[in-house]
């Protein structure tokens, strides 16, 4: 029996990736977390509504509504919440160890967990935006906000598992980074700006939406440049991370 | 010719080691967690014996890789755990923090562990469920689970992987008195099988009934290992000591000193507390003792009886 087990490969690792995969919205989000994640949802959808009592066009008030509500404070939060369930939580509770103690490569684990929790994001946060420009009387804004939101989603989320590689306290360190950075220093400094997944998130809105004036920041690249810019900060931010892995020490809660 | 004789080994290391901990330090700030410790395992049950805080599930987490060694080094199957994700097909840990994913399933927990480890016998996850007897309950979720269960859902998703290793901090904790002879039972099977599996416990009669062979650790240094019986003698002819109360603590205390069995006397406001060489004779004396000094004796109390204090007992030898 120990011989079979010497010589018992370890399998693919695009054979564990579903395994993996699925295990994210399984165990890293039971009914508490997903109850949170409703407040982000929630307000997303609020954004629609409120956009209708603007007396304006309601592709400009249903812009002006989401620059604030969605790509400002819901979608932050909401990626926030479930990106750091998908790593950080588990770091902090200990459960990273039964994933983390298996053949599975870092890369993998990092891989993992991002595309997990975005598939997440993809189901909740990204419906409820088109369900408000919907709302909003703004259908020609459906598929520029649907992209936004899906990219700027998987930035965060990647943003998010970075954090929860580099450091046990990944809530606090994510939301300081998306309020005191991203919000306060990005709004001043188009060089954070530049590197946000908010503003870059609201900069696809506004290129694909062709609403000027929203958020026209100096050196941020709209539409599909910024889509680009968002998949590079992805893949940056999801190698950062494995090496976090690699480096992570998983300390017991007692000794 | 003289006849060449077998090397003696030092009793912290066995000759066939599977994991080997070499000079290995660990320290999170100020603390230390373990310090220069050297030891070995093999095939077959050890007990990684230690009061709380000693440093066994630090141990434990850097033989599995979990935490780096600051200093020295740890072999697993000839392999680096922190660097070689294959090991961890062959090495398998059940933590003693009660944190398990409670949304999951026990069944869940059990095919994810399969799943990554790439396991292909379709009953696996079936017959590990079974080993530790919880079929009945393999679809509850485990956040319903008392910390027994818990424990033997863990040991279930380490046994599917079919480990080499098997590293089980304080697996008995929470277990009912039936399921703790099984799981024992379980373990004692898996070591005779060729295994190899290190138990840590602070309880040293649990650790006698599981292992014949026992690590002590003890302020994260190597305290004290060998077979059952080599550290039973260690501990066993220290000087204990007794908390005596009565209704003239005075009176008891002048008449100990005149007991052979006692080391010394202390006179308190919690009472006498005696410090004796022999604790069973003393157990016989006193009685006799507190009718000549017509004295009622309220409580007789051993203040050393947790294994801290055997294990510092050990160490300052």
């Amino acid at each position: 029996m120990t011989a079979a087990t010497a010589l018992r490969p370890t399998g693919s690792p695009w054979r564990r990736l579903p395994a993996l995969v699925a295990y994210v919205p399984r165990a890293c989000l039971p009914l508490r977390r997903l109850a949170v994640l409703a407040l982000p949802c929630a307000t997303i959808l609020a954004s629609g509504l409120l956009s209708l009592a603007i007396d304006d066009r309601a592709t400009e008030a249903f812009s002006d509504v989401a620059a604030l509500g969605i790509f400002g404070l819901a979608m932050p939060l909401g990626t926030l919440v479930i990106g750091d369930a998908v790593l950080g939580a588990e770091v902090r509770s200990g459960t990273l160890a039964f994933t983390w103690l298996t053949p599975v490569r870092f890369w993998e684990l990092a891989l993992a967990r991002w595309l997990g929790g975005w598939l997440v994001a993809l189901v909740t946060l990204v419906p409820c935006a088109a369900l408000a420009a919907v709302v909003a009387g703004a259908g020609a804004l459906v598929g520029p906000i649907v992209l936004a939101t899906a990219a700027g989603a998987a930035a965060h989320i990647a943003l998010f598992v970075l954090i929860g590689a580099m450091t046990r306290r990944a809530a606090v360190w994510s939301l300081a980074i998306v309020f005191v950075v991203e919000r306060l220093l990005g709004a001043v400094l188009s060089g954070i700006a530049q590197l946000s997944p908010t503003w870059q998130g609201l900069a696809v809105f506004t290129g694909l939406g062709d609403v000027p004036g929203v958020s026209s920041r100096s050196g941020i690249p709209e539409g599909w440049g910024a889509v680009v810019r968002l998949g590079i900060i992805t893949v940056v931010c999801l190698a950062l991370a494995t090496v976090g892995l690699r480096r992570l020490q998983l300390t017991g809660a007692r000794d | 010719m003289t006849p060449t004789e077998p090397p003696v080994l030092d009793p912290a290391f066995v000759a066939d080691a599977t994991v080997v901990v070499d000079d290995v330090s660990v320290w999170f700030g100020q603390k230390v967690a373990l310090s220069d410790l050297s030891c070995s395992f093999g095939p077959g049950v050890t007990g990684l014996l230690g009061p709380n805080g000693a440093g066994k599930t630090t141990l434990m987490r850097a033989m599995c890789g979990l935490i780096p060694a600051r200093r020295g080094n740890v072999t697993v199957l000839g392999l680096d755990p922190r660097a070689d994700r294959d090991v961890h097909a062959r090495i398998a840990l059940v933590p003693e923090e009660e944190a398990v994913p409670e949304a999951l399933t026990a069944r869940q927990l059990v095919r994810y562990q399969a799943a990554l480890n790439g396991v292909t016998d379709p009953d696996a996850v079936e017959r590990s469920i079974a080993e530790v007897s919880l079929t009945d309950v393999a679809d509850r979720r485990l956040g319903g689970f008392s910390k027994g269960m818990r424990q033997r859902a863990k040991v279930a998703a380490a046994l599917v992987t079919d480990p080499e290793v098997l590293v089980l901090d304080e697996p008995l904790n929470g277990a009912d008195p039936v399921q703790r002879v099984a799981l024992i039972e379980l373990f004692q099977r898996l070591g005779d099988a060729g295994r190899t599996v290190v138990v840590s416990s602070h309880v040293l009669h649990e650790v006698e009934r599981l292992a014949a062979r026992v690590i002590v650790v003890v302020h994260g240094r190597l305290a004290a290992a060998g077979d059952q019986r080599s550290i039973r003698d260690a501990m066993a002819d220290r000087p204990r000591r007794v908390l005596l109360r009565s209704d003239d603590d005075r009176r008891l205390a002048t008449g100990l000193l005149g007991l052979e069995q006692v080391v010394a006397v202390e006179l308190g406001a919690a009472g006498v507390t005696v410090s004796t060489g022999n604790a069973g004779e003393l157990a016989f004396a006193l009685p006799t003792l507190s009718r000549s000094l017509e004295v009622r004796l309220r409580e007789v109390r051993a203040l050393d009886a947790s294994l801290d204090s055997v294990f510092a007992d050990v160490t300052n030898r």
